[in-house]
């Protein structure tokens, strides 16, 4: 009796563990399915410039939780926000991040990802990667992905490049231009759209 | 001479008085290395952004564009190499102040092999042999030794910094030996080439990402600072082993919040705006 007990113990505790495991194993498996997706559409010689944008843009949208990153970067003035501004927001800011890669897709060259570890980091996974380059190159550039699974579904929340949080400095930007214009929403919307109209 | 017992004592105060917070405690790290941005004096820092800013523009940038369309990648890289070699002396100094003697050894040995084996630094051998160093600075060993950045600040042709990594880099100029070479003449000249190619080496190899930057930003001011702090943040927590990842979670703690925001539009909205 005792040593069924302890072997039904010792098999939950090694089941739990390998959940536990695989739990992780597929938030890396979710990177590195990004990873070749991207990779996959940027070398991809037969598509124009304007296909990838528009490939790869599908890709991400459907990778990202764009709405949370939305909120999360207006931080505190979002609760403030009139409906009409969040949705004015909403637009000005999608158009100003896919602006934001919309010119370079042409500039990658056989960089790759390898998934280096993966950690939970709160309610979040944090994916460690790197971006290696083929041939003599020495250089290595660490890139982590923090991911949030929300009702079963696996997004990404933020990329940091060499311990740098995309989320974070677009929310300071964004916090510290609100505060240099008396908290007027409708100017960072506006200046987001001069910016999208100039590229 | 005099300037380096003025240091001298300088350093002996610090490290007496961060002596008690020589300890790998989590809450003492986390506290140093802090996410908050502290710019109290902001509309100064703006103004000398926005001189360096013209600085830059009319001449480090064009001369980096010319360096770089000038020289072919091959001998850029080297020169990179050789300044990376080049200050592997200072990485290992602070590597044994930081008491971190296994990494003094390994930059140690990187220096060794890519001064005599990589032809005076500019091939890197070691790297072959698994020997790979980050970069020390007296400002992440002040860190180490428990002392704060303090404030952002600008400063005048030199760009983002805080007092502490600004008493690093007065300290670095200093303590780096390799400051030291040749006979007093030709030491200023190797230093002059040293600051003006390693200023020019790393602007042109961020040429489209600083105009990137400056023409996307919504607040360019904001966003070097962000990066600037995250920069230093990041290589700060790998010197106190605080992972910068459980740092910047602190960040998201009203994460929770939006998630559970009745106004929460949901993914399968799709959002349209005009082409």
């Amino acid at each position: 009796m005792q040593i069924r007990k302890i072997l039904i113990l010792a098999l939950s505790f090694s089941l739990l563990s390998t959940f536990a495991f695989a739990n992780f194993k597929a938030e890396e498996k979710f990177v590195s399915n990004f990873a070749d997706n991207a990779i996959s559409i940027l070398g991809n010689e037969s598509l124009d410039a304007n296909q990838k944008n528009l490939q790869f843009t599908e890709l991400v949208m459907s990778s990202i939780d764009m709405n949370l990153i939305s909120k999360f970067v207006l931080s505190k003035y979002w609760k403030t926000a009139s409906q009409e501004q969040k949705v004015a927001y909403l637009n000005a800011f999608e158009e100003y991040f896919i602006s934001s890669y919309a010119n370079k897709l042409d500039q990658y060259s056989g960089e790759k990802i390898i998934i280096v570890s993966s950690d939970a980091a709160k309610k979040f996974v944090i994916v460690k990667s790197n971006i290696v380059r083929d041939g003599a190159d020495t250089l290595k550039i660490e890139l982590d992905w923090r991911l949030l699974t929300r009702d079963g579904q696996t997004k990404i929340i933020d990329l940091s490049i060499e311990g740098i949080s995309l989320i974070i400095a677009q929310r300071e930007e964004f916090q510290s231009f609100l505060s240099n214009n008396d908290g007027n929403l409708d100017a960072l919307i506006k200046k987001l759209r001069s910016i999208n109209n100039k590229s | 001479m005099k300037s380096k017992l003025v240091l001298f004592i300088v350093l002996i105060s610090f490290v007496a008085s961060g002596c008690a917070s020589i300890s790998k405690d989590q809450l003492v790290a986390e506290s140093i290395v802090t996410q908050k941005v502290s710019d109290p004096i902001e509309s100064i820092n703006r103004v000398v952004f926005s001189f360096n800013n013209v600085f830059d523009k009319f001449a480090v940038r064009p001369v980096s564009i010319l360096y770089r369309g000038i020289l072919p990648e091959f001998f850029r890289n080297r020169i990179a190499y050789s300044l990376d070699n080049l200050s592997m002396p200072i990485t290992t100094i602070n590597n044994i102040l930081q008491f971190e003697f296994g990494k003094a050894g390994i930059s140690t040995a990187r220096f060794v092999i890519n001064s005599t084996i990589g032809i005076l630094g500019f091939f890197d051998p070691a790297s072959y042999f698994g020997l790979d160093s980050d970069y020390e600075d007296f400002g992440q060993t002040l860190a180490v030794w428990g002392v704060p950045a303090g404030p952002y600040l600008v400063l005048p042709f030199l760009g983002p910094s805080t007092p502490r990594d600004f008493t690093g880099l007065l300290s670095t100029s200093l303590l780096d030996p390799t400051y030291q070479v040749g006979n007093s003449a030709n030491r200023d000249l190797f230093r002059s080439y040293r600051m003006g190619v390693g200023v020019i080496n790393f602007r042109s190899e961020n040429i489209e990402i600083f105009d990137d930057l400056q023409n996307n930003s919504v607040d360019y001011y904001a966003a070097v600072r962000s990066f600037y702090n995250q920069s230093r943040n990041s290589q700060v927590s790998d010197n106190l082993e605080v992972s910068p990842s459980i740092n910047q979670d602190n960040l998201f703690n009203d994460f929770e919040e939006f998630e559970l925001d009745d106004t929460y539009v949901g993914p399968d909205v799709s959002i349209s705006y005009p082409e």
